[in-house]
């Protein structure tokens, strides 16, 4: 079938077999390699990203249902000015390892602090990043990284900007 | 109405609830509705099989429709669950809607999961169930006859583990949940899993009842993935109904529901467990609701 989405700013005209995850379109037929295919369950959420400004697993949404949709992946993050922060709170936390959970990680990050409500406790953050499995970590430095961004106002305003840039203006 | 059809694979996106009827009316095979596609997708073999869709998302009145009414809120089956959570009056009425759905799965789930597809999954593990049924919550069911949807109780199409007794080609269109008749209500859930997120609970208990002159004068319990079908638990209901709240009372009724539930035995856990914990669940339930009255 043919359908229209947008990624990461960009829209895409593609012919699909209905049924096939988004996951594969990202990855194998639009090279958005960034996100990771890890259990195909939606259990570790590796393939996480926002599609219609919601964060989902990209493993768990069929073709079919996709027509003039906006997706998000870690690269269109680049685009986010709050991008190196966060990539820099993740690094100077010791918060990545092998890498391979990160662009799911970042992508709850900008979901969760979008809409967080404070005050933002540990107990939150793990509640909120329950869908992101990391085998390496053992979690400890991704909570702080994670809590030390929730804590600067001035992390959370550019979201709030970034986030408006991205899905208000194009409307 | 758009059809596309694509190596014998059919796929239905109705754009309203009469597009949909006619769909089925006109439909010779048999047809799977699609909502959130968590637990379709998840099982990668039964997804391939599937050749008949028919996309809920597509239905707007299913999948976005929470409806303020005199008695109760309507909710469509195929809004996603964070539409639930988020929705300020359900968290405000349905405190105990909202706390069983924001332990579904992850956020990520949550934002795409939905009550029909919780229901129709039918594992006893669903979460929705036990406080389905002490709210109790009615179930409207298409296609509509004569322009009426059937309406039933949650209890009415549970057959067992993994089953519902809704027929072929039949579906949810939305959840009645009627505003609690009591005043002073006290409530209730807890889920016991093997981790916090992404655990299929192996056990939960939903109880809800209120208050007059210092009696219990209604309370509903019902325990998940304890035994094949979600039922309520009349008996000890019974038993509690009229009666002052004391420790001797909350302990009998412990007793009580260890005895009544029969408890199913899989992989997760054996049946002296899920007994103890489930009479464990009520008492530490019953302790805060006295503590708190
Ligand atoms: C990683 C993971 C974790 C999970 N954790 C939990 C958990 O903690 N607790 C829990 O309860 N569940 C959990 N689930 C299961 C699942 O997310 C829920 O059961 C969810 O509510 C299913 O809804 P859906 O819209 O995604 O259903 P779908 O996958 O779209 O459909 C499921 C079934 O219901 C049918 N169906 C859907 N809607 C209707 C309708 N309106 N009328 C008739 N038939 C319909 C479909 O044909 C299909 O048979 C989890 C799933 C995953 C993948
Ligand atoms: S690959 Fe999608 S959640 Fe693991
Ligand atoms: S850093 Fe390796 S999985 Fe998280």
């Amino acid at each position: 079938m043919k359908i229209v989405l947008i990624v990461n700013r960009k829209p895409y005209k593609i012919n699909v077999e209905p049924k096939r995850r988004l996951l594969d379109i990202l990855r194998d037929d639009l090279n958005f390699i960034g996100t990771k295919e890890g259990c195909g369950k939606g259990e570790c959420g590796a393939c996480t990203v926002l599609l219609n400004g919601r964060r989902v697993n990209s493993c768990l949404v069929p073709a079919f249902q996709l027509e003039g949709s906006t997706v998000i992946t870690v690269e269109g993050l680049r685009n986010w000015k709050v991008f190196k922060p966060i990539e820099r709170a993740f690094i100077e936390n010791g918060a990545v390892q092998c890498g391979f959970c990160f662009p799911g990680f970042v992508i709850s990050t900008v979901s969760f602090l979008k809409e967080k409500s404070s005050p933002v406790t540990l107990d939150k953050i793990k509640t909120a990043f329950g869908g992101n499995i990391c085998r390496c970590t053992g979690y400890t430095k991704i909570l702080a990284a994670i809590q030390e961004l929730a804590d600067q106002k001035d992390i959370i305003d550019q979201i709030q900007e970034d986030w408006k840039n991205e899905f208000n203006a194009r409307k | 109405m758009s059809l596309m059809q694509e190596n014998e694979i059919k796929f239905y996106c109705p754009q309203n609830i009469n597009e949909l009827d006619q769909i089925i009316k006109t439909s010779k095979e048999k047809l799977t509705f699609v909502a959130g596609t968590t637990d379709l997708m998840a099982l990668e073999h039964e997804w391939k099989k599937i050749n008949n869709l028919v996309d809920l998302n597509c239905v707007k009145e299913l999948s976005q429709k929470i409806e303020i009414q005199s008695d109760g809120i309507l909710i469509g089956a195929a809004v996603p669950m964070s539409g639930i959570i988020n929705h300020s009056l359900i968290k405000d009425k349905f405190t105990i809607l909202v706390e069983a759905l924001q332990q579904v799965g992850s956020e990520q789930i949550q934002n795409r999961a939905t009550l029909g597809g919780n229901i129709i999954n039918a594992s006893p593990a669903g979460d929705s169930l036990p406080v389905l049924n002490v709210l109790n919550a009615q179930l409207w069911i298409g296609p509509q006859k004569n322009g009426e949807f059937e309406k039933i109780q949650v209890s009415e199409i549970m057959s067992g583990p993994d089953e519902t007794t809704l027929k072929t080609n039949k579906y949810i269109a939305y959840v009645l949940f009627p505003f609690p008749e009591g005043e002073n209500l006290f409530w209730y859930f807890r889920k016991v899993g093997q981790r916090e997120a992404l655990a299929i609970s192996k056990l939960s208990l939903a109880v809800l009842g209120w208050f007059k002159n210092g009696k219990i004068e209604n309370i509903r319990i019902s325990a998940g993935a304890v035994t094949a079908q979600v039922k309520r638990a009349i008996k000890t209901e019974s038993a509690l109904i009229n009666k002052e709240l004391n420790e001797k009372l909350i302990d009998e009724a412990r007793k009580s529901l260890e005895d009544e539930i029969a408890p199913i035995t899989d992989i997760r856990s054996n049946v002296e467990y899920r007994k103890q914990i489930c009479g464990e669940l009520l008492r530490d339930a019953l302790f805060q609701v006295k503590l708190e009255n």
